[in-house]
């Protein structure tokens, strides 16, 4: 009878590196990664054994799948796990990394980053035509609207952030500095900004402006929290 | 794409590799073994690149007979477009050489 256990993912987009030394530290102690499952990984006891541990993502058609694997096999790498369009792979310390150029990491981030890009926009775009929407309608309308506006800016809120992160990673292996200070800035700023937001509107609670940015922190407080409950939970768990 | 745009190194690694029909794994072989090891393609920036020079029409598909080994030449202009980049590299390095000379002098 094997045993697994399941340990959370920081989220590849914000913590990759971290990740792949976790998953390091794992395998020393003998927990090996198995498979991904929900916001991180399953992992099956074993023999403690020195594996570095790197992900790819990318699209593979079926019949290049294959010739893509074989590169890695060829290369010293061992084949853990794909899901949908990630990739992971172990191989013994020493062993050449996957992405041996910073032209081809950077294609790297284009890829992870690439559809939930277009799905970003689209969900952000609708957003703000439903926000005009509120500002011509009236009535019952007005207030439905803006409940979807709501509800897709809950989805929309992490959907930017991951992509945000992904093009941080992305000027970093470029080497663009200047892009990544101020990606970096952006988090403290939004908070000044809701916070200023919150402030002015306090004795005005009834109105939209009041509703949205209610559900706007909340939207980023949610995730957080599920976030923090899962992983206490795990942590009491194992 | 313009062909003036100078290849990444590896790109140019690779392409130096097609001049013969040869898959993904021994292109990787073939420029660590002459270069005596200092310089190693990892096999996703290997996949990477293969797909775009695909795009680009600098190399083609010879044979996919075998799924897992398929082999890849340059095409006349993929030839054209290394030949082209060759003679620019040559002159850097004259540039670099010259410069080194004359702080030795």
């Amino acid at each position: 009878m094997s045993k697994t256990k399941y340990v959370m993912s920081g989220g590849l987009a914000f913590s990759e590196n971290k990740d792949m030394e976790k998953l390091r530290k794992l395998s020393l102690k003998g927990w090996h990664v198995r498979d991904f499952k929900f916001m991180g990984y399953t992992l099956e006891k074993g023999e403690s054994a020195d594996y570095i541990y790197s992900v790819d993502y990318r699209t593979v058609n079926e019949e290049d799948a294959e010739e893509y694997f074989d590169f890695f096999t060829s290369s010293g790498w061992t084949h853990v796990t794909s899901q949908g369009n990630i990739h992971l792979f172990r191989a013994l310390p020493g062993t050449k990394p996957i992405y041996s150029d910073r032209e081809t990491v950077v294609e790297k981030h284009d890829n992870l980053g690439s559809s939930l890009k277009w799905f970003t926009i689209s969900i952000v775009t609708i957003i703000l035509l439903l926000c005009l929407g509120t500002f011509i309608s009236t009535g019952a309308l007005q207030t439905t609207i803006t409940y979807i506006a709501v509800i897709l800016s809950v989805i929309a809120i992490p959907a930017t952030w991951t992509v945000l992160t992904i093009y941080k990673n992305k000027w970093k292996a470029e080497g663009r500095i200047g892009l990544v200070r101020f990606m970096k800035s952006l988090p403290a700023l939004f908070l000044i900004l809701g916070f200023t937001i919150i402030l002015f509107i306090t004795d005005d609670s009834g109105s939209i402006v009041g509703i949205l940015t209610s559900m706007l922190i909340g939207a980023v407080a949610l995730p957080l929290a599920i976030w923090c409950f899962m992983s206490l939970y795990y942590k009491w768990k194992a | 794409m313009k062909t003036t745009e100078q290849l990444t190194d590896s790109m140019f690694n690779i392409m130096a590799a097609l001049t013969k029909p040869r898959h993904g794994y021994a292109i990787m072989s073939l420029v660590e073994e002459r270069t005596h090891g200092v310089i190693t393609i990892g096999p996703a920036s290997m996949y990477t690149i293969i797909k775009k020079l695909l795009k680009q029409e600098w190399i083609y598909l010879y044979d996919g007979s075998e799924p897992r080994r398929k082999t890849y030449l340059l095409t006349e202009k993929g030839k054209e477009v290394l030949e082209a980049d060759v003679k620019l590299r040559k002159l850097m390095i004259q540039l670099a050489e010259t410069g080194l000379r004359e702080a030795e002098e």
